[in-house]
Formats: structure tokens, sequence, C-alpha cells
């Protein structure tokens, strides 16, 4: 399709040219198709690039979506590239899969044209290095390492990817619990500590305090809750516990890099090790203090079932006090036909650990998806391929985006005063944003997840400890990794 | 009629009531399905479930129908195409087995080569292999030949995986008939094609019906397949299906129900007819290898 | 007939003579298995010997049987054919079971009988997607029906899936219930067909209930059994997307079955090679059960004979 537009385009312009005697610039037909995953902010992209995006090189430019829906992406995108079928020109992705479908060739090395191209390396130095660490570089460039270059884009570094929907988990809690007068003195009284209702609250509430209030809300049928008659069992807290995907990971992950531990650290390869950091002390405390709340949440954490979506629906069901959970999952709770909690949810910033000096570290694993170029298109494709990345990267279309359901990762937007009014999640959202972090991008990344993600059942499950989840963990990364020469 | 009287014994009214207990508690899980389909998101997810509650069309409607996300308007999905797609392509590639395999099956009850049985094993093996394996074969084979995103690429492949259930269904009505009837026919002078589409077809119609009913609810909610191998003009409802399972919040109960629902109304309808044909009585032949 | 046709020659006459007929009858059936379904077999059979990974750019080397002995030798391997063969025992043996009592309940004749039996008929309309996603609903803790049911006499909240065992039911059932209508269709098929009048002359010999079914029904449901066993076990095999969306193979991998497996080799770890001498062990696997199964079947058989 993409290939034939192009010609004919070509042949309409030699003639024009022909007939008029000098050479006009080169105006063509252009088709990008895009794999998408079919949700509201690929939909969002698409209507407004029909609606307002003129090509700068007079192109006659069509985005192309193909609109996979989510729970089939992967496998229609992983598909289309292992067979050649060279559909593309653009595919979203997660930040996880880059190294795989790098080495396969698939996605294009855009370092050359960054740095070519003023309008694009500016547009890196304004996206949030959080985000180019963990959406743009492989090999895995971590942020300290980019900014340690101090210039952008970093020397030596490979990018790839741009942000599509940058996400990052955030505390939804149910105001009416939080600020009800009788629950706070309550609270206040039992464990010596205030019951975080504000903003600032959220600030200051560690895990110590998260499983305090699961304990505190921990409520049956029957009970009162915040003056009411409860009408069946509630929960006071849930974060992901999930077997499928990476639905425990994000989390466990976090709890392990904020209390000073850490996960096999690609960036350091070949000299960063499984063995003995994977299964290190404190990462073992990290991950029984994570399994530890798991008898404050709904039952159903009990099968290694909650993931990102089961807990979304026992929050918007009323079930749950407060639940940790991405920002892209906001709008259906504000949705007074999905969500009986609508009109009564706030937002935090994620709990964190506590450190000696008494601040708290919020480290998290990053969420949200970046988008890429494929390899197999034309100059002229790539050329326009890109004025699409730079209309999508406008701090008009991105503010555009925010209004309707999207994020930006551009410092410059973040930083603008009607940001946080935009959505009622974004103030915590940007802060949480400084504290992202990713998990592996390499090729294994898949198969280091899945057994991470079985041994972390199984704890989560009650059929192992966390000492021995973990040491498993570290004996089959450190047998993988060795087998690939990535530690040495 | 007159088969009637072959069937164990005949009951009245009290049997037809106490079947129908049985029968509605098997049901109840679609039951609940069809009923989730008019149900709001808190009205599917409610505790205890509901079982009274104010019905909603708007599931419905949304199968059809979906709003805009920057003006809010609503937008036709293609889901009337995504349902002609599947009768189409299901109906086509099932009648196709039938066909085929109806000859294949004729030939090898009538007409046995040395090694029939193997021939006949080798074709039931292909049923046996995990689809997974040859995703990457078909897909890449599909690309070269441009069949991938035809409606004649997924037709052949969905043809391809009926073969064997349809050669050996067939082949063994086939082996209940009896060969002299066609011997007297030939001896009367009547052509090959006279016996097979005068003496053998009509007599294993009922059977005929069967295969394509078992076919057909076989192929009807195929999904692996038809997501890598159609395209956006070919897509079937299951794949289109999966867009109600997870995005923005988890599985959408609701409009998953709807499309289940509605889904279900041309093979159900289908199946319904065809049942006479099922209950006149099939009997087949002794499997052998 | 044949020498005249031969007179007239041609390749068509060629092509039409009875001896050939079989042949001919057989070859658009083949044609399309082969295009369709054993040549990809054969390409991928092929890629069993190499180490090819569909997602690196590395030209794939020849590995000879290696991947088959990794396989082999891998213990994950044979954990998930144990499971594997646990949920397939137990969801035919169920699917026999209930089949086979509802094709009992519908043989008699009676009033709306064609629409009593539609009720038990649709469970196997449905998708997989869909019963694994409203089964999973229906064992959740707080929202499922299952669970409400059950919380009426007990105290404590329902969880089924949190242990292997509860796991493994769930996903049997699941796929026993969609099921079973199949086993049932094919079984009622015989049931329906067997003459009248054989009944009449049993109870004038006044034969037991019990000895009427063992020589007047059983032989004319015994064939349509054997099928429904063989296809159900076949497609049991490949049971994938209930597992994947109620349990994803857990707690840990205790309910992963071989086609989960299967699928994260293939396509999550792109162990391409590999994936497909997995593939092929499992054909084997499943041919060798077959043959066992006809084998056994076809002795009894003659043996009553």
């Amino acid at each position: 399709m993409k290939s034939r537009n192009v010609l004919r385009g070509l042949m309409g312009a030699t003639v024009l040219a022909a007939s008029f005697g000098s050479a006009p610039a080169f105006s063509a037909d252009i088709t990008i198709t895009m794999a998408a995953p079919d949700w509201p902010p690929t939909r969002f992209m698409k209507e407004h690039f029909d609606a307002t995006y003129t090509s700068p090189a007079g192109h006659n430019t069509t985005l192309d979506m193909d609109f996979i829906p989510w729970p089939s992406f992967y496998e229609r995108v992983a598909a289309s590239l292992t067979s050649g079928e060279q559909k593309y020109q653009m595919i979203v992705t997660d930040s996880q899969w880059l190294g795989a479908f790098v080495e396969g060739g698939y996605y294009l090395n855009l370092t050359d044209r960054i740095n070519a191209d003023p309008e694009l390396t500016a547009i890196m130095q304004d996206l949030h290095p959080a985000l180019v660490s963990a959406y743009s570089t492989y090999p895995h460039r971590t942020r300290a390492q980019l900014e340690e270059a101090g210039v952008v884009p970093a020397p030596g570094v490979n990018y790839y990817g741009f942000p599509q929907f940058p996400d990052t988990y955030v505390t939804y809690y149910r105001q009416d619990i939080f600020c009800h007068e009788g629950e706070m003195a309550a609270f206040q009284e039992k464990y010596g500590t205030n019951l975080p209702c504000t903003y600032e609250d959220w600030q200051d509430t560690d895990w110590e305090k998260f499983a305090q209030i699961g304990e505190f809300l921990q409520r049956k049928k029957g009970d009162m809750l915040a003056g009411e008659v409860l009408d069946d069992d509630f929960y006071g807290i849930a974060y992901q516990a999930g077997k499928g995907y990476d639905f425990s990971s994000m989390q466990i992950n976090a709890f392990i890099w904020q209390q000073g531990g850490d996960i096999w650290d690609e960036s350091k390869a070949p000299d960063a090790q499984a063995e003995g950091v994977v299964n290190s002390d404190i990462a073992v405390k990290a991950f029984d203090q994570y399994l530890s709340m798991i008898q404050y949440m709904p039952p159903v954490a009990r099968t290694g079932q909650m993931d990102i979506f089961v807990e979304q629906d026992l929050y918007m069901q009323g079930k749950v006090g407060a639940m940790i959970d991405w920002v892209g999952l906001g709008e259906p709770v504000l949705d007074p036909t999905a969500s009986k909690v609508h009109d009564k949810s706030a937002f935090g910033p994620a709990p964190g650990s506590r450190q000696a000096d008494g601040s708290i570290d919020r480290t998290g694993n990053i969420g949200g998806q970046p988008f890429v170029l494929t390899t197999w298109n034309s100059d002229e494709v790539v050329d326009e391929a890109l004025n699409v990345v730079k209309w999508w990267l406008k701090s008009d279309t991105q503010l555009e985006a925010v209004k309707n359901g999207g994020q930006s990762g551009l410092k410059s937007v973040m930083a603008m005063p009607e940001y946080n009014d935009l959505r009622p999640w974004n103030r915590a959202h940007v802060e949480m944003i400084d504290w992202q972090k990713d998990v592996w991008h390499i090729p294994e990344f898949f198969e280091m997840l899945t057994q991470q993600q079985e041994e972390f059942d199984k704890a989560i499950t009650g059929q192992i400890g966390a000492k021995e989840a973990l040491d498993a963990i570290a004996e089959f990364q450190q047998e993988l990794l060795e087998d690939g020469d990535y530690i040495k | 009629m007159a088969r009637r009287n072959r069937e164990i014994g005949k009951a009245g009214w009290g049997y037809t009531a106490i079947t129908s207990v049985v029968g509605f508690i098997y049901f109840f899980p679609v039951f609940w399905i069809i009923l989730t389909a008019f149900k709001t998101r808190t009205d599917a997810l409610a505790t205890p479930p509901k079982l009274f509650f104010t019905p909603t069309l708007d599931n419905f409607t949304s199968v059809f129908y979906r709003a805009s996300i920057t003006t809010g308007t609503s937008q036709a999905t293609d889901m009337g195409l995504y349902f002609f797609n599947s009768i189409f392509i299901a109906g086509t590639s099932v009648g196709l087995a039938l066909i085929v395999g109806t000859l294949a099956a004729y030939a090898f009850s009538r007409y046995p080569l040395r090694g029939n049985d193997t021939y006949l094993f080798i074709i039931l093996t292909t049923r046996m292999m995990p689809p997974i394996v040859v995703i990457i074969p078909i897909f890449l084979m599909f690309r070269l030949s441009g069949l991938a995103g035809s409606y004649w690429g997924i037709i052949l492949l969905y043809t391809a995986f009926n073969i064997p259930f349809s050669v050996w269904l067939v082949k063994s009505f086939f082996d209940e008939l009896n060969p002299e009837i066609e011997d007297a026919a030939r001896m009367d002078g009547a052509t090959e094609g006279r016996v097979f589409f005068r003496f053998c077809i009509p007599q294993i119609l009922a059977g005929l019906s069967a295969t394509f009913v078992f076919g057909l609810i076989l192929t009807w909610n195929e999904f692996l397949f038809a997501l890598l191998l159609t395209g956006v003009e070919t897509r079937t409802v299951p794949v289109a299906m999966a867009r109600t399972l997870g995005g923005e919040v988890g599985v959408d109960y609701g409009l998953l129900a709807a499309i289940v629902t509605l889904f279900l109304i041309p093979i159900f309808f289908v199946t319904f007819l065809l049942q006479n044909q099922l209950l006149r009585g099939v009997t087949f032949g002794t499997v052998k290898k | 007939m044949a020498d005249a046709a031969h007179h007239r020659g041609g390749f068509g006459a060629w092509l039409l003579d009875p001896k050939r007929r079989g042949a001919l009858l057989v070859t658009p059936a083949i044609a399309i298995l082969f295009v369709m379904n054993i040549f990809p077999l054969m390409w991928s059979f092929g890629l069993s010997f190499f180490n090819y990974k569909a997602s690196s750019l590395k030209v794939p080397k020849f590995k000879g049987l290696d991947n088959y002995h990794d396989v082999l030798t891998d213990e994950k391997v044979w954990e998930r054919f144990q499971t594997t063969a646990i949920i397939v025992s137990a969801s035919v043996v169920l699917q026999l079971i209930i089949g086979f009592l509802l094709a009992l309940m519908f043989a008699k004749a009676f009033p709306m009988r064609r629409i009593v039996l539609m009720l038990v008929l649709t469970p196997m309309m449905l998708s997989f997607v869909s019963v694994g996603v409203f089964f999973k609903l229906f064992y959740e803790p707080t929202f499922g029906i299952v669970s409400f049911v059950i919380n009426l006499f007990t105290e404590e909240r329902f969880v089924l899936l949190g242990s292997p065992e509860g796991a493994i039911a769930g996903i049997v059932i699941a796929d026993a219930w969609m099921w079973s209508p199949f086993v049932m269709l094919l079984v009622l098929a015989g049931l329906v067909s067997v003459p009248k009048y054989l009944y009449e002359a049993a109870e004038i010999d006044r034969a037991s209930a019990w000895r009427r079914f063992w020589t007047i029904t059983f032989p004319y449901i015994k064939s349509l059994l054997l099928l429904a066993v063989l296809f159900r076990t076949i497609e049991t095999f490949k049971l994938f997307d209930i597992v994947y969306i109620i349990t994803e193979g857990g707690p840990g991998s205790t309910t992963e079955t071989i086609a989960v497996y299967l699928y994260r080799t293939a396509f999550q770890f792109f162990k391409t090679s590999q994936s497909s001498a997995l593939a092929y062990i499992v054909l084997f696997i499943v041919i060798v059960l077959t043959n066992l199964y006809l084998y056994a079947v076809n002795r009894r058989a003659e043996e009553i004979d």
C-alpha cells in the first residue's frame, strides 16, 4: 500500500515538474501504518492527527493506525515483526521489548538523526531523563549514566523511542473515608499518627503507615465505616499482586529499590551479578514487607490474581480504601457509569520507604509505552515519520493529549501552571515521575520476567517464603545471564 | 416422524419439567452472561451478584457505536462488518471442508487405497499439532503468497482445520451404508455419479448436517489464527471481542457479554434448525486403525 | 467401460479411469491439507534441528538433535506434561460422565425436547475466551457468584484459585462444562438409533437393565463414544485460552499446561527452534496415545465379536 502510494505521488510530482520546467518540493502521498493498542491515548493520537496535522514537507500524509486489542497486542506485533511482514512504519511498544526487537533488526536506531536535527535534539533535552532512559536507550543506560554525560543526547548512547503514554503509579484513595473525622480520630488514637487525608499527608506516608491503614480499614460486613454500616466486607489497601505479565514485579521492584537493594543491573554488565544481589538480605527483607501486606487486601490477592485491573475494579466498586495503580487506569475511576467512587476519589504519590534521615524513597518501576520507528522504510518515509514525532511532542499537542486523558513526558509541559489542574492525578504523576527506574530491556527479558513472576506468585499464594523465591530467581538469572554472556 | 418410535420410550410433561430444571442449571452460566449484557458495570460487579436490576441497552449500543475521544460524538465501529466476516468465513470454510471431506471420505470408504488407514491417520494427526508451532511458517507463507488479510487465506486455513474431522465422521457414515444397494443400482445401469448423489448422499444427510454443525462450532470461535492472519477488512468477531478484555479498565463485562450474546444467535439458530437431523439417529461406523 | 475410455485416450480419460477414482476424490482434501497444514508442519520440523530464534538476526546454525535433547532433559517440560495429563484426564472423564448422563436424559422423546436440548448445547458455542473470562469472574472471591453461593454456608471467604488443587478444579470444571455437550451429542446420536424392537425383545426376556444396557445400547454407542474420547482428548491436549485466562498457569506453575508452556517458549522467549522440537514431542506423544487407545479398543472389539 505504502510503497505504491509513494510511487504514484512521485510520478505525479515528476509530471508536474516536467510541465513547469522547474522542480518544486516533492509532494508525495505517504501512509504511515502504526501498530497501536486500542485504548484512549492512542485513539486520541489518531483523531488529533486527522484534525490538526499538516506535513511540513508538503506531503499528503495519512496516519493509518492498526488498533489492536491490548490483550493480544504483543502477539500481533511479535508475529508481524518476526515473520518479516514489514507492515508497520511505527509501533507503540513496551519499553521492555526494546532489546528483543532492536536485536532482531526491527526498530530503527535514531541516534544519528537526533544528532543531526536540532529540533529533535531539543525535544530529547526537554523529555524527562527518566523517560529517555527507560523508553529510548538500548543498550540500556540509567538516568544517572545519562545525566553524568552532561549533554543530551549523550555520546555513545543509542536512542530509539519517544513517549506515547508515560505512566507511573500513584495512590488512589477514598477521600470520604480518609478525611472522615471519626475515622481520623480513631486512627490517631490507635497508631499515634494521622490518617492521610490531604495530598501533603500522602507525601509523608511510608509503607509502615500504609500497612497500618490496611489493618485499620479492614472491616467486616455489618461493621461501621465512615459513619455507615457496611453491606459487604471492606479492605484497607491494594496493590498489584498478579501472576500475569509484570503485574507483581512492577511493585516488588519498587520495594527492593527503595530499601537499597537491586535487581540485576543491565547497565553495569558484564560486572553486575544476579546471585547475591537479587537475593540479598535487603531484597529478602523488602519482599517480605511486600508480602506482609497481602493479608490486608481483598481475598483475590491470595490467589495471585490481583492484577492492575482487578484491584482497579475492587476500588471502583468501593471494596478498598486505597490502592496503588497506574495513572493510565485513572479515567474510568472518575466515570459515574463504571465507578461507585467517582466523586469520592483523590490522588496522592505512592508510599515509599522511610530512610535514615527521615525522608521517603519512592523509587518506582516505570510504566507506559514509547513508540518507535521501523527499519525497512525509505528515507522519505522516515523523515515524514519524524515529522509526526515532532508534531506529537509539540507542547500544543501534548497539552491537548493531557486534557484528553493522556500524559506528557516533556518537562516544559509538566511545568506549565495549568498542568496540575488538568487531571486530578497530575500532581502525583509529576512527583512520581522523578522516581522512576525501569526493569531489564535485554532480549531475554520475557524469560526472566516469566520465571520471576512464577516465583513471586508462589510466595504470594503462600507456597514458599520470600527467601526461597528470591534464591530461585537469582539462581535462574545467574545461569541465564552467564549463558548469554551478560555476566562474565 | 416414523423414526420417533426408535427412541427409548416416550415421556410426558412431567419429564419435561425435570429435564428443564437440569437443562436450566446447565445453562445457568450462559444465562448469567446474557443477563450481564443488560447490566451496567456496577451492576455486573455488584455484591451480592444481582439477579434483578434495571436493564440497559447501552452495551448493545456500544457494540456498534463508541464515543470519539476528542469530540465525544458517536462513531460507528466496524462490528457489523466483523459479524458478516465471521458468518461468511466460517460458513464457507466449513461448507468447503464438508464437500472436499465428503469426496475424500467416499473414496476412503469405497475405493480403499493401499495403506488406507495410514492416510486416514495422517489426516487426523494434522489436528493434533498444537497450532502455535505452525504460526510462524503459516504467517510467512501468507505474506509471501499475498493471502494475508484476504478472505481466501483464512477460509482455506479453516477448511484445512475442518477436513480431518469431516473426513473421519463422514467416512463412518458411508461405512454404515449397505453397499449391496449401490451395487444393485450399478447393475441397473446407474452411473457412479448417480449412485453417489442419488443413493449415498440422501442416506447420510443427517450425518452431514451433524458434521456441519460440529465444524461450525469448532470454527466459529477460533481466535489465534484470526488474530494473526486477518486484516482490518477481514477481521472476525472473536478478534474484535478481545478489545473488551482490557485497556483502560479490565474486562468490560457488559460489552463482552453483549458481543457474546449477539454472536451466539446465528450459530444457535443453525444448530436449532439442523437439530432434527441430528436427532433422527445417526449411526457412526467403527473407528479402525 | 475402462477399455473404451482408454481407446478414446487423452489425459482426461486417463484421469477418470476407475482405477484412479479413489485417488482423484481424495486429492482436493490432501491438496488443501498439504498446503495449509503439512507444509508448515514440515517447515517447523526442519526448524527444530537448528538454533533459530525468530527475534534474532543471527544465521541459524544446524544443531542436530540438541533441541530434542534439551527439551527432553528439561525438568520443567516434564512438570508441564504431568499437569497436562492431570487436566486432560480429569476433564475428559468428567465430560464423558456428564455427557453420557445428559444423553440418557435426552434419549427419551418428551414435549419441548428440542428447546430444552438447546439449553444444554449452548455452552460449546461460546468462545474459549468468554468462558475463561466469565468463569474467572464466577470464581472471584468478592464479585463471583460461585463464591457468593458458597459463602451462604461458610463464614470464611471462598477462595478457589489460591491452591494448586483448587486452580486445577477451576480449569477442569470450566472446560468440562463447555465440552460435555459435545460428548452428549455423539452419544445421543447413538442412543436414538437403537431400534426399539430390541428393547421390546429384551423386555420379553426379562433382561436386567444393566444387561440391556451392555447388550443392546452399548454396541450402538460404542463407536461414537470412542470418537468422542478421541476428539476430546486431542482437543483438550491443546487447551490454552481457558488456562491462560483463568490462572495464567498459577499458582506458581502448577496449572501451566504444555500448550501454555509452548506458547511462552515460541512467542515470549522466541526459542523458535526449541519450541518446534517440543511441539513435535507433543505430537509424538499424542500419536502414541491415540494408537494405544485405538489398539486397545479394536482388540476389545474383536474379543466381543
